[in-house]
This record gives structure tokens, sequence and C-alpha cells, in this order.
């Protein structure tokens, strides 16, 4: 492995200290669910605004000053780039700070850092995204991406799973891909309610149901590690070769940009190397370390 | 450039006159515990117990807790200030050709892809004068890292312990520097270069404790996944974290924060994969058993460090074996690795 390339990576990121936060501004907010939020932001600075890039699958260091910060990923698309979004589920200290802020309120901002979704392979290929909970949000940012350039890609199914209906994140983005003609959206439910009336059962079961053809496609799973074990080995049932399956791994981050040491499995290290990662280069670490 | 030397008693004028421009650091005893002080004038007293210091210079570099900025709440948003200055020119004198080394190492990770730069600012405004070592403690392995008891390799100035004097060598342009501008040192005599080769080939033959260390990669990536293994040697573990904190290549970090009022700072401080809260994410906790840790310790020096950098994070400096409560041994783990065709005999 070879010491990390940053030449290619935007200029404002390469200069100056890259500790210091950039200050953002919420411009809004959306409920998703009893724990998660949507955070709209921007740039307070004009220049960085026009500046800013970033591709689906980074992440990126949100502060609140006195609190502290964590990492999440950017979970709007490059491809609608007006303002910044990340989904953020309260389970924690400094979420919870995040949950109270309001409309207006300053956030801190460090990145986009890390690797993302390799659009070149992409490319060309059906793409089956099997999404778990507030998984969905780095998925989120790619589906966008690629709807957004639909011509480019072949057939698109979206598996997405939550506990209850209640669960169900980005209600409105899975009406609008409901609707669309050329995508195959499958929603399902843990357990259902009274109300619900769409699929009931786990995402890997429902996976095997559906049944996408490993055909010229790429599986992108995202969501909480116990559906990531559950959902490798179904795809692989189904014929995915492990270079077929991307995932973005999630770990306990500090710097995001491979200083602190703690978010590795193995020799990689999440922030530095990944997020994003074919199931064929983790799939000798995972058992053990995730 | 040829050898010079330095007379014993000469060591604190040099002190001095270094001091003059320079904030300079020496070895210096806290309550018993040997760390790194500011020199303070007076005799170079450290010179008769100075082996090596318990908190390793790397302290200077990466202070166990240091400020990344402060910041001032304004109404609903922050004013972001810049970080505190650091040192401007320091030297840091009698530093180990082990804890040289693992400067190196943690440059490694500092100035990879993005810039550490706090680290790199404190490495590239500082001088390190290097002591040799001729009193290896038993738990030394140095040697079986390439390095030796008396090696130049990863600093400024070198000065080897001749008996009366210390003799002399500039390795880098640094070094050179610091030489031209001081009167106390001399020339050294071929008798004086005998002598320092005599000493270096001493202080070597007194490191007796060895490991095969570049035989540990390919084994323990065999026997990753050998639970068994890795419980046996970790059973007596409490998970203190002083063989990380005291190491002189670990460098994981902690950030936080703290806010009075309205006024706050960014911190980063000195963390441990000893730690069970060290991976813990809400839900799940990759490494909450304690063999799972020192797994890690173990591995990140001689397998994923030379995975990243091609360099064994560990120098051999014995501290971890010298100051662990229920005497872990480091290099006890590595040679009682299981070698490859026994795993594949096991299975
Ligand atoms: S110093 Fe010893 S007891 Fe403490 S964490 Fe290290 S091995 Fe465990
Ligand atoms: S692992 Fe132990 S012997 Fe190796 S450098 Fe760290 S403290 Fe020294
Ligand atoms: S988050 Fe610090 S090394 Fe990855």
């Amino acid at each position: 492995m070879a010491l990390s390339d940053i030449s290619h990576r935007p200029k404002f990121l390469r200069e100056g200290n890259v500790y210091l936060p950039h200050p953002a501004v919420i411009e809004k907010i959306v409920i998703e669910t009893a724990d998660t939020k949507t955070f709209h932001f921007n740039f307070k600075d004009e220049k960085l605004r026009e500046e800013f890039t970033f591709q689906s699958g980074q992440f990126c260091l949100l502060s609140v000053l006195g609190i502290g910060e964590a990492t999440f990923c950017i979970s709007s698309s490059p491809t609608r780039r007006d303002h910044l979004e990340c989904s953020i589920k309260e389970v924690g200290r400094l979420t919870r700070a995040l949950h109270r802020l309001g409309v207006g309120a300053e956030i801190g901002f460090r990145g986009p850092y890390g690797n993302s979704f390799p659009l070149d392979f992409l490319k060309g290929k059906n793409l089956v995204f099997v999404g778990g909970g507030i998984g969905l949000a780095p998925l989120r940012s790619l589906i966008w991406n690629v709807i957004d350039n639909r011509q480019e890609y072949g057939r698109i199914d979206i598996i997405y799973g939550a506990r209850t209906p209640a669960d169900l994140c980005f209600s409105y983005d899975l009406e609008a891909w409901q609707q669309d003609k050329t995508v195959n959206m499958v929603t399902t439910v843990d357990r259902g309610d009274e109300a619900w009336k769409g699929r009931v059962g786990l995402v890997p079961v429902v996976l095997e149901e559906v049944v996408p053809s490993p055909d010229n496609s790429v599986a992108i799973v995202c969501g909480p590690p116990i559906m990531i074990r559950f959902t490798f080995p179904a795809l692989e049932k189904l014929g995915f070769s492990p270079e077929q399956m991307l995932t973005t791994l999630e770990k306990r981050m500090k710097c995001g940009i491979g200083k602190c040491g703690r978010c590795n499995i193995g020799n990689i290290y999440v922030c530095r190397d990944g997020p994003v990662f074919s199931y064929a280069e983790i799939s000798s670490f995972i058992s053990s370390e995730y | 450039m040829t050898a010079k030397k330095i007379a014993r008693r000469d060591i604190a004028d040099l002190l001095n006159e270094w001091s003059r421009e320079f904030g300079v650091f020496v070895p210096s005893r806290d309550e018993g515990v040997a760390k790194w002080a500011r020199w303070g004038g007076g005799d170079a007293g450290f010179l008769e117990w100075y082996r090596n210091t318990v908190v390793p210079p790397k302290a200077l570099f990466f202070p166990p807790l240091e400020e990344m900025f402060s910041f001032q709440k304004d109404g609903d948003g922050y004013h972001v200030g810049q970080p505190p200055p650091t040192e401007d020119r320091w030297l840091v004198f009698g530093i180990r050709p082990c804890d040289a080394r693992a400067l190196a190492v943690l440059a490694l990770t500092f100035k990879d892809g993005y810039q550490d730069p706090y680290y790199l600012a404190r490495r590239k405004n500082g001088v390190l004068v290097g002591l040799g070592c001729t009193r290896p403690y038993e738990s030394c392995f140095c040697t079986s890292l390439g390095i030796s008891p008396t090696d130049a390799a990863n600093v400024d100035l070198m000065l080897t312990d001749i008996g009366d004097d210390f003799l002399v060598e500039a390795v880098t342009d640094k070094g050179k520097e610091l030489l031209s501008k001081t009167s106390l040192v001399q020339a050294a005599t071929g008798a004086d270069e005998a002598r320092a080769e005599e000493a270096r080939e001493a202080a070597g033959a007194r490191v007796t404790r060895k490991v095969d260390s570049q035989g540990a990669h390919e084994k323990l990536r065999a026997g990753f996944e050998d639970k068994d293994f890795w419980e046996r040697v970790s059973a007596k573990c409490i998970s203190c974290g002083i063989c990380t904190f005291l190491c002189p290549t670990c460098y994981c970090f902690d950030i936080s924060d703290e806010l009075v009022k309205k006024q706050g700072a960014r911190f980063r401080s000195w963390d441990s994969c000893a730690f069970p809260l060290y991976t813990k994410m809400p839900v799940e906790n990759p490494r909450r058993e304690k063999w799972r840790r020192l797994r890690q310790k173990v591995c990140h020096k001689y397998e994923f460090y030379p995975d990243s950098f091609d360099v064994i994070a560990c120098t051999g400096c014995g501290r971890c074996i010298r100051l662990c409560p229920v005497n872990w041994d480091i290099t006890r783990v590595l040679s009682s690795l299981p070698a490859q065709e026994q795993l594949r005999l096991e299975r």
C-alpha cells in the first residue's frame, strides 16, 4: 500500500491547518424519523461555497464547538449542489447537541474525506442498491447522482428496509423513486403496523425473493454491520462475486485523515483507504473485526 | 567531515551556549520519573544517571495534551482562533538512537497525505542531539530492529561516550551548523575514534535480548484468527494503556472540546488501543475483548505499519516491557507466535 496521495484533492483541503473546521450555517432541517434529522447547510465563506467539491461516498466531520466533532457521510448528491446534506441519528452527546440546533445555527465542517463510489466502474452496469435504516444516507447520494445521469447506467434496483414503517428515512425520496419508471424500488420493514401495505421481511430475505441478476451488475450495500454480514452471503448465493459487491464501512473516527489511529480493520484504515470498499478487499478481515 | 570531541566537563557550558539560541531540553527527573525538561543550567548531572527516560521524547513533539485551536462563541456562531505557536527553535539533547528512530517513524504517519501541522512544525524547528547508549537495559532489543545503541541515523549531531570525552559527529547540515558555532569542541584524534569504535561494539554486545522481527509479519498474518493464542498471551493484561502511552512510536490520539462560558478550545490527547472505549461506537464495538486489543497493539507494530510504510513501528526500546505493571512482554509474544506450518497442521 503506497503513501496516501492527496494531490488530486481540492485545493481548499490541501492548504492551511487541516484540523480547523470551516464555519457552515444550517439552512433547513428535515425530520426523517423519531431520532433522525437531515440537516441542509452551506458554508459561510462565499469563496469556499464556490470552490467546494465532493463525490458520492465521501464523509465529513461536523463540529458543535464546545461539544466535539463526529463523522457523517454526505447524504446529498454532488449533482445537486446548492447546499450539502447530512442525515444524523441521535445516538450520543454530539448528535444530541446537533439535534438541538435550529435553522441559522452555525456548525463546523471538515472534509470531504475518504474515497468515493467508483463511478467509472459503475457506469454501464446494472446497479442493485441495498440499504438498511440510516444506511440509505450514503446510498442516497449515489442514487441521485446516478438518476441525474440516468442514460449512463443500466437497470436500477433499490431494496430498502427498516425495522418498522416509522423507521423509514427519506420517505420523500422513496416516493420519488417509486414513481420513477426507470427504477425498481422495493421497500420492506421487519415489522409492519396496521397502516403498512408493503412488504414485510428482513433485507437479505427480501433480496433473495427479488432476485436481481448478477450479470453485468454491481450491488452496493449500506446499513448496520449486522445487515451487511447477512447481505453479502445472500448476494453470493445469487451469484455476485466479491468484486461485484461494494459497501461503506463505519468505524469510530476522530481525525478522519489517517492520523489518530482508531479506524483500522487490519492494515486498512477506513478514513484513509475507504470508506468505500469492495467485499473482495475486506472479506478476510470483516468477520473478526467488524 | 572528521569527528570532533568535547570534554565531559564542558557539556554544561555547551548546553548554556545553545540555550541562548534554542529552547534546550535534556533528560531530567521529576519525582523520580525520568522525562524531558528545559535545561536550567548547573551541572549536567543527568550524564551520570541517564539510561533512558520513562516518558519518551515523543512527548516533546507530540505532547500528551495539546491545544489544537481556541474558539469563542458569539451568538449562533463562533470565532475560530489560530493554533498556539510552537517553539521557534529548539534542541533536544541526549536522545537515544531508538527514540530518534521512533520520531522518524511517527513522521511517516503525520506527513502521509494530509499534513499534521503540529507535529511537523515541531520537527522542522527542532534539532536532535543524540547520545549513544552505553548501558542498555535488560529489556532493550533495539539490535533486533536494525538499530545499534550508538546509531547516528536519525539525529543531527551524535555524541558517543569515550570516557573523559564524547566523540562528536555532525550528521546533518543542522548538526554541522551547531558545531561550527562553538569553540568547546576540538578535533578528535585517531585514538579517540578507535575508542569510540570500541564503545560502539561493547554497547551493541550489551543488548542481549533478541527477537525475529522480520519473521513476525508472516506469522502475525497467519495467526490473526488464532483466538486461543491471543487470549493466552493477553490474559494478565489489565488494559492500563502504559505500553502504548509510553511507547515512543504509538501516536493514537483523541480529540475533545472544552467550553467555559463563551471561551473554548479543542484539544488532542494521547489515546490507547488498550482501552475498550477506543473503538466503541453507539451500538457495536469491534474490540470489546481484551485479546483483540492486544492483538491490535502487536499487529499494528509488526504487521500493519510495515504494510503501510515498510517499517516496523517498534524500536525495541523495551519500555513496554520495563513499565508494564503485570510484566507483559512483547518479545515473549513475538517469540511464541506459532509458525505458519504449525498453524496449518492444527487446522
Ligand atoms: S502496560 Fe501491560 S497491563 Fe498495561 S495495557 Fe500494556 S500489556 Fe496491558
Ligand atoms: S512496542 Fe515496546 S519496545 Fe517497541 S517501541 Fe513500543 S515501547 Fe518500545
Ligand atoms: S479516523 Fe483517525 S485514523 Fe481514521
